[in-house]
């Protein structure tokens, strides 16, 4: 329950808004409870008066009843309203701050702290448990206190009465509250477990069968890839099964409850009825108050479901938000660098998780304005290498002077204002075309945007759009091509103005065609910048200064292109025909 | 609007699979709605009976007898109607998943569309589900929304004709009101529930984009920008769940005021004594149970409308044309040695890029014939044309000069061939099943034997779990040279006549890239190959290379015959070699 705990006073400054809100819906609940009650009673009494002649029918009080009728009624109708409105308010309110607060804590840990979560799905699955925790509120703690509160004073009702039948009520409610969900829950928990099993089972199954159809229709495994499908689905179907059964008795169990409880009540009250001990009329009232009394209990069920779920939620939530900072950041102040040189002294980088160096001793150098490539297949420690020059990551040994200066004494923030990165990896948000360059540079005016777009070789298609700058990227708007997404990056790159241009991998994934106009048009930001080039192709590589040849984190050989080539060493394994193709239809310089 | 009306019919289409089950489960909510009108009877007699018939529990307790035997066929029946829905369900979902992806699996690689695989397995998993409220709760309260009142009303009438006119004003006011604020607030809630799914998808935005907004040193004014962005849609959305919860606040006050009217009105009849208490307290019973269908329906409102936008998903898998298959009876004897020969190929993907433009070639058996050429060039298109994924919209291909490939049936042709790509997949499962995959049956000898040739077995067996070592996507990594030897002990161990290869490029570590060569050459020895080649030495060493350009054979020849010949093939190695100052002069 810690987690709750904490999860709670994280809410705490809405405390005003979560206690109106359960406040508005024991309000509801009590109205209708009132509301036939008081029915019950009123047609008793009127029908008692009705029978004892004209003297008792004066004598009834009409209008004080049947007043409370109506108002109950209306009272009933209008926080309803009000509850819905006040309770979805403090879900926002609610909403607004966690996601705040989890920014909060997620951003100095990125993208570090993250790398274990980086991974498919696994970060949506965070977004999503935030929403989950979310529910807490409306699903969770409002029900349960307001079904608390709403038995106890429904109970305490009955007791005037009687304290037999306010006790039996009370009892009802427990179990039908409490115990039953309980116990299906407890029934169920196997069954669910098992559900999440296949579930994840199948969809490996059917991702495999989708990415993998080629080989598996060529194999001729069709018949059996979908038989153990549907020997999954069989499972879970067969599981789903035994769980509607289980809710069943829960939902049986529910009603069953509710009207037990009411006929208990009956049989305690017809005595006393009876004996004179209660009125006529207050034994309708107790048989109607009782059945609408389970109202209280009604959302419980869910919200044992949500419980679980939510305190699941809260504690990946937590694991995420409390990890410790992968490595401190350099306090400041900032050390002023004189020449942006970039030397590497036998630097060994290892990832935490990981039992391989990613770099196992680099030396290499970048002259201020020069332009250096690294050349190496997936996995060589050509990204380690940017991630190690941005900060994302710590080195172990080895030195990195930057400008004269060790790496480490330069704060992250500080250290990247000299980068600019263009990569596959660049991310476009879902948003304007105007919001993706507003992030390199917050107060570019207008113009600056559209120039950045003119060099990027990107204006014209923005012009073209109805609603220019203001045109949506991805998913909802306009979809952008691989190319013109790389080329907003440009644009970022060229806003940002910064004194380095990384290139991480800058074609990846476009098409020859659009790759060639691509670099080409990288030419026009590479000019008067250092840079530096990561790639494990040998396209464009003739233009650079130096080429670094990484593999297993190590450089293997370095040189400008013609030498590399001539030596024949393991540069030359890069060399493919799509490069020769390349080359061939480069405009011959 | 009209597009949610036909997927409606569509799903209700489906729903005849299961017409029994559905039936039944209305009946058995028809039959819990009756037993509610006796429950409210004996309960009215009871009360009637003790506070105006002074009659003691004694005289009363077989009518409460009957009302424990009513209240447990009622907990009968509402556990029976949870499992029959469910069962009505079952068959839909099952059906369903196996249509679907047998229909992809028909579709091919080619035309289901790969990289979109993730979407896919939540459409067949999640959206399958999300069917499930629809069938089982959304249909049967169709049903029972208009029973069940109907049945109350025809008990209240002939008891107290006022209170009947109350419920039968009111209960249709409630739909006729829902209707009129509800369509507007219907769309104010669609856009509403949008714009919360929009916020979340910011938030996920900005999560994903972290790293990049820690380039350019935003990543902490985004704080701000969340919170303020959260901020705005609860105010706008507020706005319009103000409107929204109208709809269900009409209900509620139809059904409030229905009771409050029935009691009060009740009230100053029962004072004037000319209405027994029974009759009102029977009524009053009855009066809620009135609107409980109709708040039913409101509930599972939006399981319908979230069951539609999943079954709009399932139809459009369902509803891309399946490509015409072969009936003949045409067969190959298998060992037999393969030849092809394409004579003018067209094909023309959906989106209009044509990729074989009236293709001519021969590959010859027992040889490596290697495609050459660039990007988009058709090579993948020819390969997938052989692989039987893609059928030419125009041309033939035979097969060893006299039977037509498209005589032949897919699984036929299958049964010759080994497929090995770029990026070949390993299933989830251990290595021993991986390598399995063309050939369950074959014993533990076959198998190392297999892996023994692919020069996979010494990793394999270094591993802690040897050939049980799970791999996959929640299995163990192996690095790209392991998982492409894999690969190749599949081919081998299925022993194929045509062996389609696409090779891996630059993406291995040195020492892994000379074993899969080697392991390569091994296959190919005495079968017919056709690889995609990305390497010169690939195409050095084979038989015979057709070079392509633009969806057509522009060179054919072996290496030294392209050379002697000086054409593009000519070019493209000075190219290649790094010399393209000089491309003519190197020839």
């Amino acid at each position: 329950m810690g987690e709750l705990w904490r999860l709670l006073k994280l809410f705490a400054p809405y405390r005003g808004w979560i206690l109106s809100g359960a406040l508005l819906a024991l309000l509801t609940i009590l109205s209708n409870f009132g509301l036939l009650a008081l029915s019950g009673w009123f047609l008793a009494s009127a029908a008692v008066a009705g029978l004892g002649g004209i003297a008792t029918q004066n004598l009834f009080n009409f209008f004080t009843p049947a007043a409370g009728v109506r108002g109950f009624a209306t009272v009933r109708v209008v926080s309803r309203y009000l509850e819905r409105i006040v309770t979805h308010e403090a879900t926002f309110r609610l909403l607004s701050r966690l996601r705040s607060w989890f920014y909060a804590r997620l951003e100095p840990l990125a993208p570090a702290g993250l790398q274990g979560y980086r991974a498919g799905d696994i970060l949506s699955r965070i977004v999503a448990d935030i929403d989950t925790l979310n529910n807490f509120y409306l699903r969770v703690f409002t029900p349960f206190l307001v079904a608390g509160l709403a038995a106890l004073i429904m109970a305490g009702f009955f007791a005037l009465f009687s304290w037999t039948v306010g006790l039996t009520l009370l009892l009802f409610l427990a179990v039908a509250g409490l115990a039953l969900p309980l116990l299906t829950e407890r029934l169920g928990a196997k069954l669910g477990r098992e559900m999440t099993n296949i579930n994840a089972d199948l969809r490996v199954q059917l991702v495999d069968g989708m990415q993998g159809m080629g080989e598996i229709l060529t194999y001729n495994a069709g018949p059996v890839v979908r038989a153990h499908a549907a020997a999954l689905n069989d499972q879970l179907i067969q599981r789903q099964g035994r769980m509607s059964v289980i809710t069943g008795w829960g939902s049986a169990g529910m009603g069953l409850l509710t009207n037990l409880g009411m006929w208990c009540i009956v049989i305690l009250a017809i005595p006393l009825v009876v004996h004179g001990h209660l009125s006529g009329p207050e034994l309708p009232m107790l048989a109607l108050g009782s059945l609408a009394a389970f109202e209280a209990i009604a959302a419980l069920p869910l919200a044992f479901q949500f419980l679980g779920q939510t305190r699941e939620a809260a504690r990946r939530i937590f694991a995420v938000a409390d990890q410790p900072l992968p490595f401190a950041d350099a306090p400041g102040p900032a050390p002023q660098p004189r020449r942006l040189d970039l030397r590497l002294t036998d630097v060994h980088l290892r990832y935490a998780d990981s039992a391989r160096p990613a770099l196992d001793g680099v030396d290499l150098e970048v002259a201020q304005g020069s332009r250096v490539a690294v050349l190496g297949v997936t996995g060589a420690g050509k990204s380690s290498l940017v991630n190690l020059l941005l900060r994302f990551y710590d080195y172990q040994e080895g030195r990195v002077q930057f400008g004269g200066h060790e790496l480490r004494d330069y704060p992250g923030d500080n250290l990247r204002r000299y980068f600019a990165v263009v990569s596959q990896r660049s991310y476009l948000f879902h948003s304007t075309v105007r919001d993706n360059l507003l992030v390199a540079k917050g107060d570019a005016t207008e113009d600056e945007l559209w120039e950045a777009l003119a060099v990027a070789q990107l204006d014209e298609f923005v012009r073209a759009q109805p609603a220019g700058l203001d045109t949506i990227v991805g998913e909802g708007g306009v979809k952008l091509s691989g190319g013109q997404g790389r080329r907003v990056a440009i644009a970022r790159a060229i806003l940002k103005n910064a004194p380095w241009l990384i290139l991480d991998e800058p074609t990846e994934g476009l098409d020859p065609v659009t790759e060639m106009e691509f670099l080409r048009d990288l030419q026009a930001v590479m000019a008067g910048r250092t840079v530096l080039y990561i790639t494990h192709r040998l396209i464009g590589l003739e233009a650079m200064d130096r080429i670094y040849v990484l593999e297993d984190g190590r450089v293997l050989e370095s040189g400008d292109y013609a030498t590399l080539l001539r030596r024949g060493g393991q540069f030359t394994r890069f060399a493919t025909f799509r490069g020769a193709f390349e080359a061939l239809s480069a405009p011959q310089s | 609007m009209a597009k949610a009306q036909r997927v409606d019919q569509r799903l209700m289409q489906e729903g005849r699979r299961t017409r029994g089950a559905l039936y039944f489960g209305i009946g058995l909510g028809v039959a819990a709605g009756l037993l509610i009108i006796v429950q409210a009877i004996l309960l009215a007699r009871v009360v009637n009976d003790v506070a105006f018939l002074d009659k003691t529990l004694h005289d009363v307790m077989p009518l409460l007898w009957a009302m424990l035997g009513i209240f447990l066929l009622r907990a009968a029946l509402s556990w029976g109607s949870e499992v029959v829905a469910f069962q009505a369900s079952a068959k839909i979902k099952t059906y369903l998943r196996e249509r679907i992806f047998s229909h992809l699996l028909t579709l091919g690689p080619v035309h289901a569309g790969g990289e979109r695989s993730a979407d896919i397995a939540s459409t067949m998993i999640e959206g399958v589900e999300a069917l499930e409220p629809y069938f089982s709760r959304y249909l049967p309260q169709m049903a029972l929304v208009s029973l069940i009142p109907l049945a109350i009303l025809a008990f209240v009438f002939p008891a107290d004709w006022i209170s009947g006119l109350i419920l039968v004003i009111a209960g249709p006011l409630i739909p006729f009101f829902m209707v009129l604020v509800g369509y507007k607030a219907e769309a104010i809630n669609q856009r509403q529930w949008q714009k919360l799914l929009l916020m979340s998808a910011h938030f996920l935005d900005v999560v994903q984009g972290l790293t990049t907004l820690k380039i350019f040193g935003r990543a902490k004014d985004e704080i701000e920008i969340v919170a303020r962005i959260s901020d705005d849609y609860r105010r706008t959305t507020m706005a319009g769940l103000k409107v929204a919860f109208m709809t269900s606040a009409v209900l509620e006050f139809f059904a409030s005021l229905s009771i409050a009217l029935v009691a009060v009105s009740f009230g100053a009849r029962l004072l004037n004594n000319s209405v027994p208490f029974y009759t009102a307290f029977f009524v009053l019973l009855l009066a809620p149970e009135f609107f409980n269908p109709l708040r039913g329906l409101s509930t599972h409102y939006h399981a319908r409308m979230s069951a539609i936008a999943a079954a709009k998903r399932i139809f459009e898998i369902l509803d891309l044309p399946a490509p015409a298959s072969a009936a003949s009876r045409e067969t190959l004897a298998p060992g037999a040695q393969i030849s092809l020969s394409c004579h003018d190929l067209h094909f023309a993907y959906e989106t209009g890029r044509v990729a074989l433009d009236g293709l001519d070639c021969a590959i010859p058996a027992g040889k490596v014939t290697a495609l050459v050429g660039r990007s988009g060039a058709g090579k993948s298109t020819l390969a997938n044309v052989f692989l039987g994924f893609v059928t030419p919209q125009s041309g033939e291909i035979v097969v060893n000069g006299q039977i037509p490939l498209n005589a032949l049936e897919r699984e036929q042709w299958w049964r010759h061939l080994a497929w090995v790509p770029q990026n070949p997949r390993l299933f989830h499962g251990s290595i021993a099943d991986n390598i399995r995959l063309g050939k369950p049956d074959a014993t533990e000898q076959e198998l190392r034997d297999a892996a023994r040739q692919a020069y996979a077995l010494e990793f394999i067996e270094a591993l802690p779990q040897g050939f049980g070592t799970m791999v996959g996507d929640l299995g163990q990594g192996l690095s790209g040279g392991q998982i492409q030897r894999v690969a190749l002990a599949r081919a081998f161990l299925k022993n194929p006549d045509l062996l389609i290869l696409d090779e891996a490029t630059a993406n291995l570590d040195m020492e892994s890239e000379a074993l899969v060569l080697d392991a390569i050459d091994r296959l190919a020895k005495g079968r017919t190959v056709v690889v995609i080649a990305h390497r010169l030495a690939t195409a050095e060493r084979a038989d015979h290379i057709l070079v392509l350009d633009e969806g057509r054979v522009v060179e054919a020849g072996s290496h030294q015959e392209l050379l002697a010949a000086g054409g593009p093939y000519t070019r493209l190695v000075a190219a290649y070699r790094g010399d393209h100052g000089r491309t003519l002069a190197s020839a």
